[in-house]
């Protein structure tokens, strides 16, 4: 019988510091996920965390993470050196739909720490960039201060993304600069509570129906297969069904 | 015990009640029993205890006996096996039930004959007796016969003003989930010894309690008790029914006799079916 709580031991490579509370961490094995699938990380005695991948699912070398310093976990992961291990046990969950969204206008939108993901997904696009029609990327924080990833930002306007970042909220002005037809565009959301401002300013003024809006949710998965139930939102487990869900699957839940 | 030990396939012994004290006496010779009869907290406990160390990886227990599930234990044992075998074993679980050998009682003979006649011959038993149970479990086992119906209406009941009654009378103490057989839910909590020895371990947790659906960050799902109580039924009865075709709810009146605020599932969902009905009529006309 497999130990589905059995996590494995793997060498931080390099640590990257995003912002003052935010740092990333490369690790030195690859694994094969879809973008917006998440993975455990942590340490026996401090416990584990649920995080999205940051880089591309085409790295067969590495996987990174970001880690905003807010609890036991990440508090932890923050005193880390290079050359520290730590464990990790994944993926979980589905992922974007990877086909639904192909040869499709896409907007991605996506705010503060909840860029991985969305980071992740942008580099699946890139790579097979022929398969989609125009691609946005809308990055949302309460600061310039909060916006992760910023020196990646280049590589992702050459490979054919347009990246735009928005400082102190989403505005309906923001739909003059987005060319999508509103009959064959999806959205593509991970962030923090403002992302329904996203959606009620931008994305349904844009005419993209709730079918074709796909969001990933964040709760506190504890076991990763549908057991603890820390994860629910009504019906559905976050971990197994999710993380990443039709809008109109999830938006009339109680939690 | 002419059977081969696999506690996952049933076997039936039929032996008088006047002989359980000595079968019992015997067993304990060969295994460690452990007696759930009368017990408040449920057998659960043995599969999934209170709290277990998981890191490091501890040892499969000895081969055991859990004796006398009564008829609601079994029905939630046969339900809690197939929740901790979906989609994937639960590790923990099994390696503590794989070495169990359980032990059900069931004291109606004309019942037993009838459903499993043809997986035993019963010797010198007598097909009197019949089972104690109260009518408040008659009632109950009523309501579960319609797990739909009360998946429907604990679902439609979300903005019904009972909740907010049910917050200011239920102390949050999750005893409720506790005594439950069914209830499972469990939060992974890690520790570093003063040995410098790191451990894992796996505790109950109960989601009527505060924090249970709080993310890092602060943010919480379920700030109120009312949520968190709503989600107590929501789980049982929808979302339960929506995974596994049936109420998470075996009738066993253990919440109702241990809630020290005196809830009563049976009342309100009572309460909860002829509002739903009303509901339904009034659409209807």
């Amino acid at each position: 019988m497999e130990n589905i709580y059995l996590a494995k031991t793997v060498k931080i490579i390099k640590i990257e510091e995003q912002s003052p509370t935010v740092k990333l961490f490369r690790l030195a094995q690859g694994f094969s996920f879809n973008p917006g699938q998440f993975f455990l990380l942590g340490k026996i005695g401090f416990g584990e965390a649920p995080f999205g991948v940051l880089s591309s699912p085409y790295e067969n070398d590495y996987i990174e993470f970001a880690v905003r310093a807010t609890g036991t976990v990440t508090n932890f992961l923050h005193t880390l050196k290079e050359g520290d291990e730590i464990e990790i046990r994944g993926p979980f969950g589905n992922g974007f739909p990877l086909d639904f969204i192909e040869n499709k206008d896409i907007v991605m939108v996506s705010g503060g720490s909840g860029i991985p993901p969305i980071a992740s997904l942008t580099e699946y696009i890139i790579k097979n960039r022929e398969k989609f029609k125009n691609v946005y990327l809308l990055y949302g924080s309460k600061t310039e201060e909060e916006i992760l990833l910023k020196y990646r930002f280049e590589k992702w306007k050459e490979g054919g993304i347009k990246v735009m970042t928005i400082a102190g909220g989403f505005v309906t002005d923001l739909i003059k600069d987005i060319d999508v037809d509103e009959q064959n565009a999806v959205c593509l959301m991970c962030g923090p509570g403002p992302m329904t401002e996203a959606i009620e300013k931008v994305i349904r003024p844009l005419g993209i129906s709730d079918r074709r809006i796909f969001v990933s949710l964040e709760r506190r998965m504890q076991c990763g297969t549908g057991k603890c139930q820390h994860c629910t939102t009504g019906d559905k487990y976050v971990c197994l069904d999710g993380p990443v869900f039709y809008y109109d699957e999830i938006d009339k839940n109680h939690d | 015990m002419r059977h081969e030990f696999d506690s996952r396939i049933p076997h039936m012994l039929v032996i008088k009640k006047q002989n359980i004290e000595n079968f019992l006496e015997k067993l304990k010779k060969k295994f460690e029993v452990f007696d759930a009869r009368d017990n408040k907290l449920p057998f659960k406990q043995y599969f999934l205890p209170a709290e277990e160390r998981i890191f490091p990886v501890p040892k499969p227990p000895k081969k055991f006996v859990v004796f006398g599930l009564d008829t609601f234990d079994l029905e939630a044992l046969t339900q809690l096996d197939e929740i901790m075998s979906k989609p994937k074993e639960d590790f923990y679980y099994w390696q503590r039930r794989k070495q169990a050998l359980v032990i059900g009682i069931e004291k109606d003979m004309q019942k037993l004959v009838k459903e499993y006649g043809e997986f035993f011959s019963a010797e010198g038993g007598s097909a009197s007796g019949g089972e104690e149970v109260s009518e408040w479990q008659k009632s109950m086992r009523q309501l579960l016969l319609d797990s739909e119906l009360l998946a429907d209406a604990v679902e439609w009941s979300r903005d019904h003003k009972i909740w907010e009654e049910l917050a200011e009378k239920c102390l949050g103490c999750g005893i409720c989930t506790y005594v439950c057989p069914l209830c499972y839910c469990f939060s992974i909590e890690d520790s570093v010894g003063l040995d410098d020895k790191c451990s894992r371990c796996r505790k109950w947790d109960a989601c009527t309690l505060p924090g249970f659906a709080k993310i890092a960050g602060g943010h919480d799902f379920r700030p109120t008790l009312k949520e968190r109580y709503y989600n107590w039924f929501y789980h049982k009865f929808v979302r339960a029914y929506q995974e596994y075709g049936k109420s998470q709810c075996v009738g066993c009146e253990r919440c109702k006799n241990q809630c020290p605020a005196k809830i009563d599932i049976l009342d309100i969902l009572k309460i909860i079916l002829e509002d739903y009905g009303k509901y339904l009529s009034s659409q209807n006309s």
